[in-house]
């Protein structure tokens, strides 16, 4: 059997028993994808009656020239750069300092992992208070050091920063859980040789810890680093159903569903998918290619 | 051959010339840099207790001095505290008392970091993600010491060891006897004046375990460095060390160079530990007719076990000093390879003697010698009370 040659055959009973599987994964995932590349091209379109009358590179240059689009790139890269690289290293360390401390460690394991269990809009309706120009936790704190009131929800200029702050705040639970699990699989004959080689705890640290973490690093970045670029329920609920005060959180999700779902332009919102999808491909590859240096498994 | 003032610095640092590889002065050159560097250090317990817990001492009031350049090997069967031990010289475990002294420095309070001895993990725990020039070299990045000159020092080192071929690969390229080169190598990249490996070849199989402990006695008389070896296999301890320490139940139970250790076992348990076949016993008693004025009798009067090696129970007078005749039957004989092993009955006992190559096929029964080389009484306590003369063959 297992040295067996493939015949067509041995091929076709294969297929059949993979059958449920491909019928369900094309259906669901492999023709929607297709699809919309090729909607994406579609440059006169009867969406109802699925009719295509002529097709092209319109859809990308109209995204090429609208400011708007400009701006969901923009605000989406802002994010992405403000969210992720904190997310790591914040989370590291609570891990770290979770991992010190015995007593309660359970306690604040519990504490930091509801966010990830906790609904989004439920997030945002306890942030949407915290955010509050005049009642909010934040403003507050921030009185107690003289730091004037801030609009976090209605000034265009701070309403990213409100955005990026609770979404890092959201995915820490799950990176510290994922980190927690990564720290306990160092051998700590690892830390006892090294202190034996006269390595001081800072030392064991970057030489140890840091090298032996590194597949948990880098899992944690690629996976912060595509949600982060795929942010849209954030932004939709913590302002309401709104892309922020002047546009000021629109972000290439949020810049498909609306042109989908509010100007009905299906074709414009393939295309930014489209685009959207080749710059997490970019990403991810240029990441992949870090890692082949400095991954260690 | 290495230089001259190499070699008196071996004699007078190795008191107790036992080897069995004979070849440890390989020619390998340049290695005077590495064993200038070196000096032994003297270490030194006294009164060490160490518990865990706080209830249960897993040592108990640890006296014993281990001489500068030797070799030491600390010997006993699992959970007798050998590796405990190392560990309290490492610094890597705090002593709940007592102190701790590297030649006339103590060091008790001071921990691993500070102590700053070489080590070689049961595992190696090499650094899987740097290459063997990186994890040779790490103790000396930890000081700061600049790559070049780290590298060059790691490939010195590596020469030593035999691993230079080695030194682009990452460890889990590597085989087990170059894995456990590599860390040796590193744990001697810091000069440390004392080597400390902790069961070092047990991950081996048996023929590279014999290969790698020569190499560890000659990388040992090389450079000089005073190496306590945690094992648990006394074939290993008997042929490596200068002296071995029998450890077991929290308690040194014999610390003396190895030959004593088999020929005047201070007690049962080193008696019964040391040796292979085991030492037969039996109860003192059944013995009383055929020592009867072979033994004074207040000895004799005290005696509770007695002992006697396999090879001490001989069919012929051999003109090495028989203690006494008795009679017995031959039960079987066996022979593997070149060990003949043969079981007496004597007063409803079994005695295994290794001796009996020669006795005729057909005897089945006679009166047999004992020699008085490996023939020991041991009081109530176990302790030793008659014998321990010195095999004169």
């Amino acid at each position: 059997m297992i040295n067996e040659k493939p015949t067509i055959k041995s091929t076709l009973k294969a297929l059949l028993y993979l059958l449920p599987m491909l019928v369900v994964t094309i259906t669901f995932s492999i023709w929607p994808i297709i699809s919309s590349f090729m909607m994406s091209f579609y440059t006169k379109y009867d969406y109802y009656n699925d009719k295509v009358s002529a097709i092209g590179f319109d859809n990308f240059v109209t995204l090429w020239q609208d400011p708007e689009f400009h701006l969901a790139v923009r605000n989406t890269l802002i994010f992405v750069v403000g969210v992720v690289p904190i997310t790591v290293i914040l989370s590291l360390i609570i891990a770290l300092l979770l991992n010190q401390i015995k007593w309660l460690s359970g306690f604040f394991r519990t504490v930091y992992f509801l966010p990830f269990v906790t609904s989004t809009v439920a997030i945002a309706m306890v942030w949407n208070w915290i955010y509050h120009s005049d009642y909010g936790l934040m403003n507050y704190f921030l009185g107690l050091v003289g730091i004037h009131p801030i609009n976090w929800l209605t000034d265009p200029n701070y309403s990213l920063l409100a955005l990026i702050i609770m979404s890092i705040w959201k995915n820490l639970g799950f990176n510290i859980i994922l980190f927690l699990v990564g720290l306990n699989n160092i051998d700590k004959h690892y830390y006892q040789a090294a202190e034996i080689d006269g390595a001081n705890s800072w030392q064991r640290f970057w030489n140890v810890t840091i090298p032996l973490l590194s597949p948990i690093t880098f899992l944690v970045s690629v996976n912060g680093v595509i949600g982060s670029f795929k942010v849209f329920d954030q932004v939709y609920a913590l302002f309401g159903g709104q892309p922020g005060p002047a546009k000021a959180d629109l972000t290439i999700v949020y810049y498909l569903f609306e042109k989908f779902y509010t100007e009905n332009k299906y074709t414009l919102a393939a295309a930014s998918g489209v685009f959207l999808f080749f710059l997490i491909l970019l990403v991810t590859l240029v990441q992949m290619w870090y890692s082949r240096k400095h991954v260690h498994y | 051959m290495r230089s001259n003032h190499i070699t008196q610095y071996l004699v007078s640092r190795v008191r107790i010339c036992y080897h069995d590889d004979g070849d440890f002065f390989d020619g390998n050159e340049g290695h005077q840099t590495i064993l200038k560097e070196r000096t032994g250090l003297k270490v030194t317990f006294k009164d060490v207790t160490l518990s865990y817990d706080g209830k249960i001492d897993t040592l108990k009031h640890l006296n014993f001095e281990i001489p500068d350049g030797s070799l030491v090997s600390l010997l006993g069967p699992s959970g007798g505290g050998k590796t405990t031990t190392l560990n309290l010289i490492s610094g890597l475990l705090p002593a709940t008392s007592g102190h701790i002294y590297f030649g006339d420095e103590d060091v008790t309070k001071k921990d691993a970091l500070a102590r700053k001895v070489g080590m070689v993990f049961q595992n190696y725990s090499l650094y899987p993600h740097l290459s063997v020039r990186d994890n040779i070299a790490f103790p000396l990045k930890m000081q700061h010491v600049s790559r070049k000159e780290r590298y060059a020092k790691a490939e010195e080192l590596a020469k030593l060891v035999h691993v230079d071929d080695q030194l682009d690969k990452k460890p889990g390229e590597l085989s087990g006897g170059q894995q456990q080169r590599v860390a040796i190598a590193r744990a001697l990249a810091k000069s440390p004046s004392l080597l400390l490996l902790d069961e070092p070849l047990s991950n081996l199989d048996a023929r590279l375990r014999i290969e790698m402990r020569q190499e560890i006695r000659r990388i040992q008389r090389e450079t000089g460095v005073t190496t306590i070896f945690v094992t648990h296999d006394q074939d290993e301890a008997l042929h490596i060390s200068d002296n071995i320490m029998v450890l077991s139940f929290g308690k040194i139970q014999q610390f003396s160079a190895p030959d004593d250790l088999y020929e005047r076992p201070s007690n049962l348990f080193v008696a019964k530990f040391i040796g292979e076949p085991v030492i037969n016993t039996l109860p003192a008693e059944t013995l009383k007719a055929d020592l009867q004025g072979h033994v004074p009798d207040e000895i004799f009067a005290k005696a509770v076990t007695a002992g006697l090696r396999s090879e001490a129970l001989v069919p012929f007078d051999n003109g090495q000093g028989i203690l006494t005749t008795f009679h017995a039957t031959l039960a079987y004989k066996q022979k593997y390879g070149r060990e003949a092993t043969a079981a007496l009955n004597y007063n409803g006992q079994t005695l295994l003697s290794t001796e009996m190559a020669g006795l005729p096929a057909d005897q089945k029964e006679g009166d047999f010698f004992i020699t008085k080389a490996g023939f020991f009484l041991f009081d109530e306590a176990g302790a030793l009370i008659f014998g321990g003369e010195a095999h004169d063959q």
